[in-house]
């Protein structure tokens, strides 16, 4: 009995049709095409499978002018994933065995599957603040191995802190908590500004105050607590300026 | 020879309970060509997982389709756990299985009574759609759903069936078992299903194995080819598990395959209940796919081989679900099968085939 097993290779787009042609006269079975929008182009990822092993053959970032050749010639079937992808990917693949020409599924949006939800923005932004973080983080240990760091003068969380408290939560939640852990810094340092220099009482509420206040609301709500709060801020300044 | 007709066939047509357009190109009574078009209710649901977190989309894979439901929610859970690492307890497996088989038995029961429908054996049709009544019943009984089961978790399943249960489906199965095999036979054996069955609609095993065919189309031709022999998951513990297949790869082949199958299904529920393990039925799951990270995995539904693919982006959402289900690997097949038959054999060669166009519209 095989058994099932899985790999990922990378291939260059100009080798995709030789490769085909090769696993056809090898015996592999095609399985699928399928795409994934990244930021730097589509990943097409080829599916074959023999014995029980699946290989996935990935061609990286392919671009909006590049051809892809089609390999309906040596897999019939693959027409499917193929036309799907140019329709739902605007991805140019040619020669396709049976080409309905974009009209393969009746779309109201060209090339849907391009176009980057909020919600992946935010979760790819999220990636990258993390893998930055955990560079800063490991090249901040290597450089407390060398000489131990002078103790922090300021009690409020680091950016560091902020990124390992947020990881793994999802992008709403992340959001709210790191909201919350800046507004917690800027008042930790203000605390300390205060303590180095007494300023005088302010009546109205700061910029970080009322950061604080709306960390956390739906932003329409968000956008009326501080439209409310600035307007009282305003209005102590008047006060204060006919105070004087 | 008559001049070349284009009929068109579908998306409503009174056999075709699925949005199949087919152009059949027609010489006389006899179809020349054929050019297949689905894409009228695509839906867009694979676009949906990142607005969704990896433990809400299970409820978005199950209802990709109403017939195989379960088996997409298996397949997107393994899918998930094979890409964060995560191995399920064995009892979780096997009740997985368990309730995937019997979605099986359902899918075969409900095609059958459409394709005895087609061919104008409207009793079977209602014999059939009668024993299915009671596999609905045992999903109900165990999971509150009859068609949507919703037991399938990332780390697990929700719910267990305990020994009183387990007994219950088990002497239920044997009753479907008792009944069915009377209406197969009968199936089997009758006259008119063989005169509109037999030679008609032939794929060869080299055809079959040239257009990747997959699922009972692909084992009717002598392929024989299911996921399930790769022994994953509680597969895997199985005595013996050869796939049925038939060689003759005509339409009468693929009925008997599936006939087949429903007895199969019931063999393994059985085997499986005397050796189900004890234990936990869920793990935790905790974090997030790691940014890159990707899997693939492949599931035998009743239609065949479905694959599954996904790729995580470092936040609780995956950056993209990929889903290929088997009716888009047999469309090729179909219309291979197609050229060169009647007219009048159209609708029972796309039954036989048993296309599931909603769940391939993902």
């Amino acid at each position: 009995m095989d058994r099932f097993s899985q790999v990922f290779n990378e291939v260059p787009l100009a080798e995709v049709h030789d490769l085909a042609a090769r696993r056809a006269e090898e015996g592999w079975r095609y399985v699928q095409i399928l795409a994934v929008n990244t930021e730097e182009g589509i990943d097409l990822v080829y599916s074959y499978m023999k014995d029980g092993l699946l290989e996935n053959d990935t061609v990286k970032a392919v671009g909006a002018d590049d051809a892809v050749p089609s390999i309906t010639d040596l897999f019939l079937e693959a027409f499917v994933c193929e036309n799907e992808i140019h329709d739902l990917y605007g991805v140019a693949i040619e020669n396709i065995a049976i080409d309905f020409g974009g009209m393969f599924y009746q779309l109201a949006e060209k090339a849907p599957m391009t176009v980057v939800s909020p919600e992946q923005l935010a979760a790819r932004e999220k990636a990258k603040k993390i893998a930055a973080a955990k560079a800063a983080k490991e090249a901040a240990a290597k450089g407390e191995q060398a000489a131990p760091a002078a103790p922090a003068a300021v009690a409020g969380p680091t950016e560091e802190e902020i990124q390992a408290k947020i990881a793994g939560l999802d992008p709403e939640k992340a959001a709210k908590v790191r909201a919350a852990m800046e507004a917690k810094a800027k008042k930790a340092a203000a605390a300390a500004e205060a303590a180095a220099v007494p300023a005088a009482p302010s009546a109205a509420l700061t910029e970080e105050e009322i950061q604080a206040k709306i960390a956390g609301l739906d932003p329409e709500k968000a956008a009326k607590v501080r439209a409310a709060l600035e307007a009282k801020a305003k209005k102590a300044a008047a006060a204060a300026g006919k105070g004087e | 020879m008559g001049k070349a007709t284009v009929i068109p066939f579908g998306p409503q047509h009174p056999v075709l309970p699925e949005p199949l357009h087919l152009d059949l190109v027609v010489q006389d009574e006899t179809v020349v060509d054929v050019l297949p078009q689905i894409g009228f209710v695509h839906r867009g649901l694979e676009k949906l997982v990142e607005t969704r977190d990896y433990n809400q989309f299970i409820y978005i894979a199950e209802r990709i389709c109403g017939i195989c439901a379960t088996g997409h929610s298996i397949g997107y859970a393994e899918t998930v756990e094979a890409l964060m690492g995560v191995e399920i307890p064995k009892r979780a497996e096997y009740l997985r299985i368990i309730w995937h088989e019997l979605s099986r038995v359902h899918s075969h029961l409900l095609w059958l009574g459409l394709a005895a429908d087609a061919f104008g054996f409207e009793s079977m049709f209602m014999h059939c759609w009668r024993l299915r009544e009671r596999v609905l019943d045992l999903f109900e009984k165990t999971t509150g759903g009859r068609v949507i089961l919703s037991v399938v978790k990332v780390g697990g399943v929700v719910r267990d069936i305990d020994a009183t249960q387990m007994a219950e489906i088990i002497a239920v199965l044997d009753g479907i078992k008792d009944d069915y095999t009377k209406i197969m036979n009968t199936l089997l054996t009758d006259t008119s299903v063989k005169n509109r069955t037999v030679g008609v609609g032939h794929i060869s095993t080299e055809d079959a194995r040239a257009l990747s065919m997959v699922g009972p189309f692909a084992r009717a031709s002598n392929l024989p080819y299911d996921v399930r022999s790769f022994g994953k998951g509680a597969y895997g513990d199985l005595a013996d598990f050869q796939p049925i297949v038939a060689t003759e790869g005509d339409c009468y082949a693929r009925v008997k395959v599936r006939c087949l199958e429903v007895l199969q299904s019931i063999e393994i529920i059985k085997e499986l209940a005397a050796k189900m393990p004890a234990g936990d039925i869920e793990v935790a799951v905790k974090g997030a796919p790691a940014d890159g990270a990707q899997a693939s995995n492949v599931l035998e539904q009743p239609r065949g081989e479905c694959y599954y693919y996904a790729r995580g982006n470092g936040s609780k959402n995956l950056e993209r679900m990929r889903i290929r289900t088997p009716t888009s690997q047999n469309l090729a097949g179909m219309t291979v099968a197609l050229k060169g038959c009647d007219l009048a054999d159209v609708n029972m060669i796309i039954l036989t085939i048993d296309p599931c166009i909603s769940c391939t519209e993902r």
